[in-house]
């Protein structure tokens, strides 16, 4: 079942843009989100994605492009009856009580009767809030705002959600709660847009990562995939001699030092074989090998490179050879 | 469906607003005072009869003057609380963010814009309708007079606030609420200026009136809110042959700020195509607008 999901596009972007005034805000950003997938959007702020997010639930025009959702143009009524949002920071009718925030949501969908009230009860479990029906939102704390935001956004049982840091209000524990949420609501078959700066939601949750800078889609792909790169090996040695860091820097690509810990290096290099030539001129230089092994690069650093790669300008003469 | 929803919900909103209690907690106190004010200037007026008018003459009359100077009064009150109360009715959800979670669901954001049209417009008629007719009723209470044309003066009023919910609804779905309110509040108070000056040169040179009345017709196509309030007041007298009656003429209520003719039929429907094209333009606007 999943696998024939696979196939089928949840999300279609095709040569988006979006111009405010002079401003290129996105610029041709094309990608393909398969049913069942948790996609993940990721860029510092200002990249763009937000604006997407906001073209993918109708809330942003786009200058030009095609955009489809569940298969369906954006002006589709009935595919809205499938498509769940929650926007960044969401704002509700502070007067409203969370069942009757739900509620109007709900015949916004169409739902209504004994079914609408089912389901509020049970989004409302699900987002931790069962027992707060009768109280207002505007005395909800940023965090339950945020889970009540989520509740309207799955209240319709949609095909596909899109998530707009979802995160952002939450402590480390509803944060923990949500994603756990998440994964349940995907195991379940739902499709997941998640657009964040939240790296370890992106890592925790996304099969396929998209990454967004200055409005242009730099990588798509598996999270790990996505950031592959050479291998780094952390080398705990003592002493590190100006020798030492010399002779490592001829074979490596990259000799990093750490701050905080002066014997421990990150050699970079091109294949995982090197490892053999990185003890042998420890040795070489008479200095004791404590530890030899690969360091698996946080997610945050292979992302920030990645980013910092785009805005990067090639120099002349590297781009010349 | 959609549209039938947003509008129970604006019904709602108002209702639950602190707004909406205090301007009704104000409005029955206002008419309570309003009672008993009256009273004591009847009474005073019927002190200094000396019995040369006969009381039931002298209560009409005092009657229709009452009628039409407290009857402004309520335009001005229905016409500021119509443009404080629906000022933000589109820019302010904009603003507060509200929209973001409601513009995605399956329904089209005409049905939004004219969901809340018509929630503020119930409110404000409704509001308008009562406040007519308690006044009318503590008028009649107090002297006798019914003005006999009452429901056209009504429909006339519910078109000036009908005006002016046209005019916020599409500044909200354009400009924020701070704009919204400053534009509507300008026409709104721009408008009777006209009729300043029109009455000014028809003291001062009354040959020069033709050349004024253009400039008068097209501020009343801008804003029809001051013509459609004259052609009301028209509505408020009694009929022209119980005039002499009374002891009153009809000049003497070409003024300014009432008229002793009725609205011409082009302005009138000028005024309903004005409370009509206006939302559904604003509707087509905010559907083309990001949010």
């Amino acid at each position: 079942m999943i696998a024939t999901m696979d196939r089928v596009p949840a999300i279609e972007v095709e040569g988006l843009r979006k111009v405010y005034r002079s401003l290129v805000a996105v610029d041709n950003v094309s990608f393909v989100m398969h049913r069942g997938e948790a996609f993940g959007f990721l860029g510092p702020n200002g990249a763009g994605k937000s604006t997407v997010v906001k073209i993918l639930a109708g809330l942003v025009l786009p200058t030009s492009g095609t955009v489809r959702l569940l298969g369906q143009p954006l002006s589709n009524l009935e595919m809205r009856r499938r498509i769940g949002y929650l926007p960044e920071l969401p704002n509700f009718h502070r007067w409203l009580k969370a069942k009757e925030f739900l509620e109007f949501h709900g015949r916004l969908y169409g739902m209504h009767g004994v079914e609408l009230e089912k389901r509020c009860r049970e989004v409302l479990a699900l987002v931790g809030l069962d027992g707060r029906e009768q109280q207002k939102l505007g005395t909800f704390s940023k965090g339950m705002m945020q889970r009540i935001g989520l509740a309207q956004a799955i209240l319709n049982r949609p095909d596909l959600v899109l998530l707009d840091e979802l995160v952002s209000g939450l402590d480390p524990v509803g944060q923990r709660d949500m994603r756990d949420l998440l994964r349940q609501l995907k195991s379940q078959g739902m499709s997941i847009f998640l657009n964040s700066h939240q790296l370890a939601d992106v890592e925790a949750l996304c099969d396929r990562v998209a990454i967004i800078n200055e409005g242009r889609i730099l990588k798509v792909g598996a999270p790990r995939l996505l950031f592959e790169g050479y291998p780094v090996f952390a080398v705990r040695v003592n002493p590190v001699t100006k020798e030492l860091l010399h002779r490592l820097g001829a074979i490596a690509l990259a000799v990093r030092q750490d701050e905080d810990d002066p014997d421990m290096l990150y050699v970079e290099v091109q294949k995982d074989e090197q490892a053999a030539d990185i003890a042998e001129m420890v040795h070489a230089c008479g200095a004791r090998l404590y530890g030899l092994a690969p360091h698996e690069r946080s997610l945050e650093q292979l992302f920030l490179r990645t980013i910092d790669a785009s805005r990067r300008p090639i120099p002349v003469e590297a781009h010349q050879s | 469906m959609g549209l039938l929803l947003i509008t129970r919900f604006t019904l709602l909103e108002a209702v639950r607003r602190r707004l909406f209690l205090a301007v009704m907690i104000l409005s029955i106190l206002i008419i309570v005072a309003f009672a008993m004010l009256l009273n004591l200037v009847i009474n005073a007026s019927l002190q200094g009869n000396n019995g040369q008018t006969s009381t039931q003459i002298l209560l009409l009359s005092g009657g229709v003057v009452m009628t039409v100077l407290t009857l402004w009064m309520l335009y001005l009150l229905c016409s500021t609380l119509t443009i404080v109360f629906t000022a933000n009715m589109i820019s302010g959800e904009v603003e507060a963010g509200t929209f973001a979670v409601i513009v995605p669901k399956p329904l089209r954001r005409v049905e939004i814009v004219l969901g809340k049209w018509l929630g503020y417009a119930i409110i404000v008629c409704l509001y308008t309708a009562l406040m007519f007719f308690a006044f009318l009723v503590v008028l009649y209470w107090q002297t006798g007079y019914w003005p006999p044309y009452a429901p056209y003066a009504l429909g006339l009023l519910e078109l000036a606030m009908l005006v002016l919910l046209a005019i916020t609804t599409l500044c909200s779905s354009l400009v924020p609420t701070i704009v919204t309110g400053a534009i509507a509040l300008m026409l709104f108070i721009g408008a009777p200026t006209a009729s300043v000056v029109r009455f000014i040169v028809q003291v001062v040179n009354p040959a020069a009136l033709q050349s004024i009345q253009n400039v008068v017709t097209v501020i009343n196509l801008i804003i029809p809110t001051d013509a459609l309030w004259h052609g009301a007041s028209y509505y408020l007298l009694p009929p022209s042959a119980d005039f002499a009656v009374l002891g009153l003429s009809a000049q003497s209520f070409d003024t300014p700020f009432t008229s002793s003719e009725q609205i011409a039929p082009a302005l009138l429907i000028w005024a309903v195509l004005y409370c009509i094209v206006l939302p559904i333009f604003a509707a087509l606007r905010f559907q083309r607008r990001d949010l």
